[in-house]
């Protein structure tokens, strides 16, 4: 009883924190002075401009999936499967680009490729004209979100391949090289990974504003953050927020259908460790060069045009004068999201994982569903809900940030807990109740302590994710609670480029530090479980 | 256990409270105050920090960005007439001070420093104050020998295909091109827009752009804000800055001041009519002009960089900023057609 009543105002919280905000500003731009009126949609259907941006949205990410796709599963073969030098190395490298906040990328290769940029200098504004020329629209947007989301099909083959039972991969040996094997039996298990990176990527590239924004490609985020924030048209931003929301409701529908039980699944083979790996022969050296070369593109260049660009005199004493205040907002905002995100997701990821209410399934939509949104979506519907006099204690304070980081991110560390939970054996939790211990008890001593590596796992990637947001916090951060994220994005109205430069590598280093200790930490502890 | 939980909770529900308790509407009473922000925060944030340092009053800012064309700040504005979380706005163009004034948003303060800025910087009824300004110039690329010296050179069949605009649709090109239809009337108004179309012009996305297509020498000029070309010059791109419309029959060169706003019902009345008062000074106009965004101070007499002209010195477009406010929403579906749109 305890259990279902506790679950059952998690399920409310989610309401709450996510789904009311999307209904409310749904229900708002249905009704025009009291009465109820579609003519904010009509506009939607009429437009020509409308289906221009759908173009736009749809070609972006297609390419985007298409390109990240057809690299990130041979490069996550290569760093899972085979005797490639230094894998480790590439696997963390390759994942850099995902942790930060995806115009530092555009803002670094801006420096480099733009009109009066490294380049520019270097070669000439007349060499480089096409380049810049190209690298604003629809090439620049599809390379950069490359950039930030290949690391997601890399990882998700990666951990597909572990789950892959290595007698079969044997049994194939026995007649097969290594090259059908792959073709015949790894890629075809390894499919619903592919198309579980497939999907994720065409819905971030959906939803993803600042980059399109920057780089002046109109897709639907960008004109729904200008409906709403430079012509004040609330209803005419929902509605340009409809077709992302249907979009993604489809696509989560077909992944319910054909993905979600392989997913639920999700957990290494039994011989997973002791998994053959294959031997690359004579071309190991250039597979070695074109990964390293990759990653020298991918990764290195962005931040060393980063680094050279903020070094000049004063740039970083000048980026903490003018951003050190908000640069410790964001650690705080972030380390308190990543907790409330941790537990949220954690109680999610039980109430998914052990079916314990019957609408188990549909909670694991609603988070997805709103973890596919756009943040800016998200954010018009938080204050569409909370900006009254009655609910100040939200709307003027830091509450609604964390909310938008509840709301938008619990579908990650809910995920990650219900992989975590699948391992540990029901019989434990059952035991403990023989023994007569109740739930409380049982949860903070058998479960939450097998659980904890996805505990770790899940509060640094909430970390990473509400210090990297962007879309929900600039448009409902009260005022004096700017984050630092939200603070570049001001400053670039007329900030040198050397501000700018020396504020993103902070933004880097204040992501990569505290991810790489509990990196390290999450190593350890799996060193001792191995143990 | 469950009451260590029930405990471990309450606890933190309450800290929690507490801790954002502080950071509510009303935290701070005279030691705060609210104020939203049009002008780039590059510039605005230094002469806040000053007024923190001189007066102890902790100022709490919300910036606009550029990506929400400079609007975000009053937007946000409009959505919270019911539940007002500022108290001053300081707007980078009057239009926007006269929309806030138009939907009841803002209430009247007369400044005493503003006592010897020009009337017509000023809205009569004290609702908002204007300061240091904005010139719209023509930026011109230095290798074009004949240089424009009107903004009828964007019809000049001679100039087809060499002048940009920046889009219509946003910023201080809308407040230029309501302010001309005021001046000229709708119909000469339209006539121009289309004469300017048929000449081939180029549309950017925003001001700072058209200054770098015309130093690139991908066109001959554009019409931008004073700033943006000062800042360039500045930088030694190869630009000049025309002030145009100079001559006896020229209309004048509009300028766009900044304005501060006093908001209604705002929750630290008391610190805004203090910020007001320190943002009118002579001495943040002259920061303001002597700062990369080179505005040009409206008191008489404050000093001003070599680049910028005096206010004294220019022949100013006598518009009426409250009649452009108008025109610039009558307009809206003309520039959206215009624009393809």
């Amino acid at each position: 009883m305890t259990r279902r009543l506790f679950l059952a105002f998690i399920v409310l919280l989610l309401l709450v924190v996510g789904v009311l905000p999307v209904l409310s500003m749904l229900v708002k731009s249905l009704f025009v002075e009291g009465h109820f009126s579609l003519v904010a949609y009509g506009g939607l259907l009429r437009s020509a401009r409308q289906w221009t941006l759908m173009g736009h949205s749809m070609a972006l990410s297609s390419l985007v999936t298409v390109l990240t796709v057809t690299a990130g599963v041979p490069l996550g073969i290569l760093l899972g499967k085979t005797d490639l030098p230094l894998r480790r190395f590439f696997t963390v490298l390759f994942v850099i680009p995902l942790l930060i906040p995806p115009y530092i990328v555009a803002v670094s290769w801006s420096d480099l490729l733009g009109g009066g940029g490294l380049l520019a200098h270097l070669a000439g504004a007349e060499a480089t004209g096409a380049a810049a020329g190209l690298f604003f629209g629809l090439p620049g947007c599809v390379f950069v979100l490359f950039c930030v989301f290949l690391p997601i099909p890399i990882l998700l083959t990666m951990i597909f391949l572990r789950t892959i039972d290595p007698g079969l991969e044997e049994a194939g040996r026995l007649v097969a090289g290594w090259g059908r094997i792959v073709k015949g039996i790894t890629i075809p298990l390894i499919l619903p990974g592919v198309l579980l990176a497939g999907m994720l990527v065409f819905l971030l590239s959906f939803g993803e504003f600042s980059v399109p924004n920057f780089l002046r490609y109109d897709v639907f985020p960008v004109e729904s953050f200008t409906q709403f924030s430079a012509f004040y048209n609330f209803k005419a931003a929902t509605a340009a927020a409809v077709p992302l929301a249907a979009v993604t409701f489809l696509l989560l529908w077909l992944e319910s259908v054909f993905l979600r039980e392989r997913t639920y699944q999700l957990r290494p083979s039994p011989g997973a460790g002791f998994s053959p790996l294959i031997a690359l022969g004579a071309g190991r050296r250039w597979l070695l060069v074109s990964v390293a070369l990759a990653g020298l593109v991918i990764v290195i260049v962005p931040l060393v045009v980063l680094v050279i660009q903020s070094a000049g005199a004063g740039a970083y004493a000048e980026a903490l004068d003018r951003a050190g205040d908000s640069l410790l907002r964001s650690l705080a905002y972030a380390v308190g999201g990543a907790t409330l995100l941790t537990l949220l997701g954690f109680c999610t990821g039980y109430l998914i994982q052990t079916k314990a209410l019957p609408l188990w399934r549909s909670v694991d939509s609603w988070t997805i569903f709103l973890f596919a949104l756009p943040g800016t979506v998200i954010g018009i519907g938080l204050i569409s809900l909370w900006n009254t006099p009655r609910a100040n204690l939200v709307y003027s304070t830091p509450v609604i940030i964390i909310l938008g980081y509840l709301a938008k991110y619990t579908a990650l560390t809910s995920r990650i807990s219900v992989t975590q939970l699948g391992r540990i054996p029901p019989s434990m939790e059952e035991a403990a109740e023989v023994a007569g211990a109740g739930w409380w008890r049982r949860m903070a001593f058998i479960v939450a302590p097998l659980a904890r590596r996805g505990l770790v796992a899940g509060w640094l990637v909430g970390y990473i994710f509400s210090l990297r947001d962007t879309g929900i916090t600039m448009l409902v951060y009260p005022a004096g609670h700017e984050t630092l994220p939200v603070r570049i994005f001001t400053l670039m109205a007329n900030g040198s480029a050397e501000l700018i430069a020396a504020l993103c590598m902070i933004m880097i280093a204040a992501t990569l530090l505290p991810a790489g200790i509990l990196w390290a930490i999450l190593e350890v502890m799996t060193r001792k479980a191995a143990r | 256990m469950q009451k260590i939980a029930l405990l471990v909770g309450t606890i933190g529900v309450l800290g929690t409270a507490l801790l954002l308790g502080g950071c509510g509407r009303n935290q701070g009473g005279d030691r705060v105050v609210v104020v939203y922000v049009s002008e780039d925060q590059v510039f605005s944030e230094p002469i806040l920090q000053d007024f923190e340092r001189e007066t102890g009053i902790k100022v709490k800012a919300v910036y606009d960005t550029e990506e929400a064309k400079s609007t975000g700040a009053m937007n946000r504005l409009i959505a919270e007439k019911e539940n007002p979380q500022a108290d001053v706005y300081w707007a980078n163009e009057p239009i926007r001070a006269e929309v806030l004034k138009q939907k009841g948003i803002s209430t009247p303060f007369v400044s005493k420093q503003a006592e010897d800025i020009p009337p017509v910087f000023k809205d009569p009824d004290g609702y908002w104050t204007g300061f240091s300004a904005r010139a719209r110039v023509l930026v011109v690329n230095k290798g074009v020998q004949d240089r424009p010296k009107t903004i009828l050179a964007y019809t000049d069949p001679h100039r087809r295909g060499r002048a940009v605009i920046t889009n219509p649709l946003f910023g201080t090109t809308t407040s230029e091109i309501a302010a001309l239809f005021t001046i000229w009337g709708d119909e000469k108004g339209r006539e121009f827009m289309s004469a300017m179309k048929d000449n081939d012009v180029a549309v950017s996305t925003n001001n700072g752009e058209s200054a770098d297509f015309v130093a690139a020498g991908r066109y001959d000029f554009s019409l931008v804000d004073s700033d943006d070309a000062v800042n360039r010059i500045r930088q030694g791109t190869p630009l000049a800055m025309v002030y145009p419309d100079q001559g006896a029959e020229g209309i004048g060169c509009f300028i766009v001041p900044n304005a501060a706003v006093l908001i209604k019902g705002g929750p630290h009345p008391g610190t805004a009519r203090k910020l007001i008062d320190f943002l009118l000074t002579r001495e943040t106009e002259r920061k303001l002009a002597f700062a990369d965004c080179a505005q040009i101070p409206l008191h008489p007499g404050v000093q001003t960089p070599p680049e910028l002209k005096a206010i004294k010195d220019l022949k100013v477009m006598q518009v009426d900023y409250a009649a452009v406010a108008e025109k610039m929403v009558a307009i809206q579906p003309f520039l959206k057609s215009w624009m393809g749109l």
